[in-house]
């Protein structure tokens, strides 16, 4: 797996300025309302960042990751509620539980697990959306733009 | 298909950023893109409701602030413009570009991209409807301590039917058999007899069925309509026809413990639960009479005076009633403390539960509120021990929160009744918040009788028996520390779930928690409603908790009920569901099991399954656990979604 990372990273570099595209699935209760935050506060952020924002990360079916690396994501994120402050009461732990299964299927498929990230935003939480964010868009940038011959597989 | 696109500069928030006529150059030609200063103003959703007629626009994009703002705000204005509010979707410019992107080109291109996702989405929105139903507007309450009582008079005084249905013969719940209460000394039949007076006999009595000796057997259908089987044990006393004389007491020949007195004392066959209780009117206890067991004996009924207020035929029922909602106010228990063997309660005289006794200075208690030993002798020192089974991981890991409270409130009653007598508080803490609870600690501290010691363990006590005195010594000290000598031992147990909330959970499907109290939709925010629409808690069934706050919750409950189920109004289901596709259900059942409402269930019949429509709350996690994908999640679909997906990435 370094082995790729590091030959996609000099790749990079010989292309020059990579922009990766970034899907972002949000819940509508936490993480979205937490994006919103970051808006109230004017806390930038790197504008890569595609958000879709679904009612609770329970319902980010992994065919969506999916459909996103095939349409030419570089990159996807998943947020949730926090444990135990899904509006749904349960929701976030079916995500998380479909996220691990979808990081074995990424893995098979030659899609470093690092493309694909899952985390826990809150309603409060705009600076750490923020910081997920542009943590998110450096590491893809640093991996470099997801071979279309991967994607065409999927 | 005419699809319009208004863009909201919202003054200059989104505007300064992102330059409206720039995003117009990247998005479809065909669209039909308007710019308003304020959108969300009175003249914005005026210009957006008839610039939508005059022009034919058939779906809508609104780019403009977040959804979570105004969403609502905009779907009235498209009802209002005689589109279905459904066929909108809105792009968050404000709070997720314009106030989040530096660089002004990248902003627009950002905007352009969700204003394109969010054309190809709208094309596929389905015109959901909202769906009214008829509900019933009246409510159950299960329980009749101070919590369901609250909840039924308010109720009742709104105009609701409310069924109360109570499993003892005897309505006030627990305080009601306490002589006073903390922390204001207030005698506790004084305090309810008002509330109970109202239930039975006041303006709104006819509005309110009391079902005694009752107790919910079944329930079916969801929020609005509940159909519930109620099973009623013969009490063999009409107790709208007696009078309360208490005349046919004395002649009944048999005798049981009396389980309302925690078994201090005896009771007849024929017998009224305590002097003073409500309805007033006694009750036969089937397993007990003579006639029960087939004498004919006739004693009770000779001696009263009413026609046909006794009745020797009346049979157990099942009863049927229609309801909205459903309120759980079924109490809690005490911890057993024989769990704590080294306590020595049940194995020792004179050691007794709170509880207990409450029943023993009651003045309609066991020994007409004398404290007083097996020998009838009053004790000369009583210990109280705080905390049993509360703070304790190998028991109640949490603080019931109430003891404190009336051990200081026995401390208290104990040196009126007995001025010389010697009390010892032994507690691993003490918890005594509020603003008028503090004073009763204050009294005890006062108090050159009373005694504070603190123990870090309750394992650490023991209590041995030497002639009628018993001992207590912490095991952890050295001998030469001492131990303490007291005539008799009051525990103060852990509040503990009724041993009907596992059985109430599995009837209603409302989840308890882990320590098997109802689970409240929110600690917080929702503390008295279920994790089922339409399921109340109020009381400690939820939680420990004093009676203010039973109370409290009580009414929170009659609230959520007349908000919820307003008069004259239906029930407006949102259309933010799922949707099974039952010609290719498998029938798997994998959607049941993640929904966290109960809101799928199977047909056993046709094989598949079925989502309640009342109690789908659309989050979407059946839709995208179905292994068929036969699941629709109505305005979140696979289709809206990918179409979302793909066009945010061109």
């Amino acid at each position: 797996m370094k082995a790729e990372v590091r030959s996609q990273k000099s790749e990079v570099r010989s292309e020059g300025s990579f922009e990766p595209k970034i899907v972002g699935f949000l819940c509508n209760w936490c993480s979205y309302a937490g994006a919103d935050k970051a808006g109230t506060a004017q806390s930038a952020y790197p504008s890569n960042i595609n958000v879709i924002r679904v009612m609770c990360s329970g319902r980010v079916d992994p065919q969506f990751v999916m459909k996103a690396f095939e349409n030419g994501a570089d990159g996807v994120i998943i947020l949730a509620c926090h444990p135990g402050d899904c509006h749904y009461k349960e929701g976030n732990y079916r995500a998380v539980q479909r996220y691990r299964m979808l990081l074995r299927l990424l893995e098979q498929m030659g899609i470093v697990k690092e493309r694909c990230r899952f985390d826990y935003v809150s309603a409060g939480e705009g600076d750490k959306f923020v910081k997920i964010i542009t943590e998110m868009v450096e590491t893809v940038r640093g991996l470099g733009p997801l071979k279309t011959k991967t994607a065409q597989t999927v | 298909m005419k699809i319009g696109v208004y863009f909201c500069n919202c003054g200059t928030n989104i505007k300064d950023k992102i330059d409206p006529e720039r995003v117009r150059e990247k998005t479809p030609a065909d669209a039909h893109f308007k710019t308003v200063d304020f959108l969300c103003s009175e003249d914005g959703k005026a210009f957006l409701e008839s610039d939508i007629k005059e022009n034919g626009v058939e779906r809508v994009v609104i780019s403009a602030c977040s959804p979570r703002e105004h969403e609502n705000t905009f779907m009235r204005v498209l009802s209002k413009a005689g589109i279905n509010p459904y066929l909108m979707q809105m792009v968050n410019a404000r709070e997720q570009i314009a106030w989040v992107t530096d660089d002004k080109e990248k902003a627009v291109s950002k905007a352009a991209r969700y204003i394109n996702a969010a054309i190809k989405r709208i094309a596929l929105h389905d015109p959901l409807e909202k769906k009214e139903i008829d509900v019933s507007q009246d409510a159950l309450i299960i329980g009749a301590g101070p919590a369901g009582l609250k909840a039924a008079l308010s109720l009742a005084e709104a105009g609701r039917k409310v069924v109360i249905v109570e499993k003892t013969p005897v309505i006030g719940g627990m305080p009601v058999r306490y002589e006073e209460l903390f922390p204001n000394m207030e005698c506790g039949p004084c305090m309810l007899e008002p509330l109970m007076g109202e239930i039975l006999h006041g303006e709104y009595s006819e509005n309110i069925e009391l079902l005694t000796l009752s107790e919910v057997v079944e329930v079916v259908g969801s929020y609005g309509n509940f159909t519930v089987k109620i099973k009623r044990r013969p009490r063999c006393v009409d107790i709208h026809k007696c009078i309360g004389c208490a005349e046919c007491i004395e002649p009944c020949p048999v005798s049981a413990k009396n389980e309302f007195n925690c078994g201090l004392n005896e009771r007849k066959a024929i017998s009224f639960p305590f002097a003073g209780a409500l309805p007033n009117a006694p009750f036969i206890d089937d397993g007990v009479c003579l006639r029960a067991k087939g004498d004919e004996c006739n004693l009770c009924k000779n001696a009263c005076p009413v026609e046909d207020a006794i009745l020797f035929d009346d049979k157990e029922s099942v009863v049927e009633r229609n309801v909205g909602a459903i309120v759980i106010a079924i109490g809690s228990d005490i911890y057993d403390c024989r769990n704590i063997p080294n306590l020595g309660l049940g194995a020792i005289d004179g050691i007794y539960t709170a509880v207990e006794f409450e029943r023993i200075i009651a003045s309609n208690g066991p020994t007409d509120g004398e404290i007083k030993m097996p020998d009838g002798e009053p004790p000369k020192s009583i210990a109280i021990i705080h905390c049993v089974g509360s703070l304790d991981e190998r028991h109640k890991g949490y603080c019931s929160g109430i003891c404190c409270g009336y051990a200081f409130k026995f401390n208290h009653i104990i040196s009126k009744k007995l001025p010389d007598a010697k009390i010892y508080h032994l507690y691993k803490e003490l918890v005594i918040p509020g603003k008028e609870e503090f004073s009763l600690y204050r009294r005890a501290q006062d108090n050159m009788n009373s005694f504070f010691i603190r123990y870090r363990n309750i394992d650490d006590l023991e209590i041995a028996d030497r002639q009628g005195k018993k001992i207590i010594r912490n095991k952890t000290l050295p001998a030469e520390a001492g131990s303490i000598e007291s005539d008799m031992v009051i525990l103060c147990p852990a509040v503990v779930p009724s041993d009907k909330s596992a059985e109430l959970s599995r009837i209603f499907e409302a989840p308890l928690d882990r320590f098997g109290f109802f689970e409240e939709l929110h600690n917080r925010m929702d503390s008295a409603q279920s994790k089922i629409r339409g399921i109340y808690l109020a009381g400690t069934c939820q939680s420990p908790m004093d009676i203010q706050k039973a109370m409290n919750q009580g009414m929170a409950a009659a609230g959520y009920i007349l908000s919820g189920l307003a008069a004259g109004r239906k029930l407006e289901i949102s259309p933010v569901t799922a949707v099974v596709d039952a010609d290719r259900c498998s029938g798997c059942g994998v959607c049941i099991s993640v929904c966290p409402y109960k809101a799928i269930s199977f047909d056993a019949e046709k094989e598949v399954s079925v989502v309640n429509e009342v109690l789908c709350q659309g989050c979407g996690t059946c839709v995208s656990a179905c292994p068929s994908g036969v699941i629709k999640g109505n305005h979140f679909t696979n289709e809206e979604i990918l179409a979302e997906i793909a066009e945010v990435l061109q």
